[in-house]
């Protein structure tokens, strides 16, 4: 049967676990990245690209909130996605939960980049969704993500003029690049499957990244900037192949974490559990409920 | 003012067509053709005002539609920001203003996102209220 989301009450297991699945993938890569991104606020290295940064993290939160609303139609509420879920159950990639190294703005910048060229490809494959939620958020989410890359490219760019910036890119990568390759990892491989044969993505996970590593390889390249175990065996053609030994013990997806990110997990909140919180938006009632 | 050139002189480019086309924001819903409770419902969305700026939220473009059957309100609006930390204000605001109107039983308001919000969708009215605020548009 061909599948309609327009009713997300009529939804067969399947269907909701495929869709659920790919919002998680997509709404917690969005949270988890803002949330790190507003570690440097007030510690960028002017105030331009404090603001900078701190608008990027805006919009990533944004855009979680978008999905995260399309994740309510199948009964959760926005605490028990944030707030009161299990660190476990969050489907984000190791690339957005590691702690910046302190001090390198080569290492907000690097994985600004290598995040948002994936993003960028990942809503161009949600653009044509069955599920006329995720088509029609895309449009809007794209019109904010475009500043993201081109900030990052040319702080990329400006990094890479000099020897030291261009060593502390170099360092960033070599540390980064296996955690950005889990955001083409699985959380399971059927499910994955799911998500392509219903038309909520027109991309296999295998598609995006051989697309992601078209488009990253040559321009790292084109900064002088190695990439990591890359063998590049024909000139005119990229030849990358990517082994399981390449990829970082926790692959994020499946639900396995960096100890980083239980440590992200218990700071953002914490102030909703000592507080003893059950309502994610309201500060206070209003006066004429008390 | 040493430049006083007249444009009276102008003559429109002889190789092109031109025609009485629509109003550029013409998509902007603005109720103006709505009749009995849904005008009711568009004149009070018209009182209500974006949380940063005095413009009405009809003349900033962001309601897509207005529909009432059987005294439910059907209202689609857009925010001009995903980010927009005045969101839950200003959807509660809409859905409480709504369903005080006469004859309104329930309010379902959807937040819609394409066409994405941009300035094309200001009306008129709107700029003028925005130019008097100190903003280019």
């Amino acid at each position: 049967m061909a599948a309609t989301f327009e009713n997300p009450a009529d939804l067969e297991e399947r269907e909701q676990m495929a869709l659920s699945t790919l919002l998680k993938r997509l709404g917690d890569d969005e949270f988890v990245l803002a949330e790190r991104y507003t570690e440097w606020q007030v510690r960028a290295p002017s105030l331009e690209s404090d603001l900078a940064l701190a608008n990027n993290a805006q919009d990533e939160l944004g855009h979680a909130r978008l999905w995260y609303d399309v994740l309510e139609d199948l009964g959760f509420k926005e605490r028990s996605l944030v707030f009161e879920r299990e660190p476990s159950d969050f489907r984000h990639s190791t690339l957005v939960e590691l702690p910046f190294e302190e001090g390198n703005w080569a290492d907000p910048i690097l994985r600004s980049y290598l995040y948002d060229v994936a993003e960028e490809l990942r809503l161009e494959a949600l653009e044509d969704s069955t599920h006329p939620k995720i088509a029609d958020r895309v449009r809007k989410i794209q019109s904010e993500e475009r500043y993201h890359l081109e900030h990052a490219q040319s702080w990329m760019e400006r990094l890479a003029d000099g020897d030291e910036g261009h060593e502390r890119l170099q360092d960033v990568l070599d540390r980064l690049f296996p955690h950005a390759l889990t955001l083409f990892e699985p959380v399971d491989s059927d499910v994955e499957a799911d998500i392509v044969d219903l038309g909520l993505r027109d991309a296999t996970l295998e598609e995006l990244r051989e697309e992601w590593l078209s488009v990253i390889v040559p321009y790292l390249e084109s900064l002088d900037l190695e990439i990591p175990e890359i063998d590049q065996t024909d000139d005119d053609k990229l030849e990358v192949a990517v082994d399981q030994e390449m990829l970082p013990d926790e692959r994020g997806r499946d639900g396995g974490h960096t100890d980083a990110w239980f440590d992200l997990y218990d700071e953002f909140t914490r102030t909703y559990r000592e507080l003893g919180r059950s309502e994610t938006t309201k500060i206070m009632e209003k006066p004429n409920e008390q | 003012m040493s430049s006083d050139i007249s444009e009276t002189d102008a003559t429109p480019c002889a190789y092109t067509d031109y025609r009485k086309g629509e109003q550029a924001n013409s998509l902007t819903e603005t109720g103006d053709d709505a009749t009995g409770l849904e005008a009711a419902v568009w004149n009070t969305l018209y009182e209500i005002e974006d949380p940063e700026m005095p413009i009405s939220i009809v003349d900033l473009g962001l309601l897509y539609g207005v529909s009432v059957q059987d005294g439910v309100a059907h209202v689609e609006m857009t925010l001009t920001y995903s980010g927009c930390p005045a969101r839950d204000m200003l959807t509660e605001q809409v859905e409480e203003a709504v369903a005080a109107v006469e004859g309104v039983k329930d309010i379902e308001l959807q937040l819609v996102w394409s066409p994405e919000w941009t300035t094309e969708r200001v009306t008129e009215q709107g700029k003028e209220d925005l130019r008097e605020f100190g903003l280019s548009v």
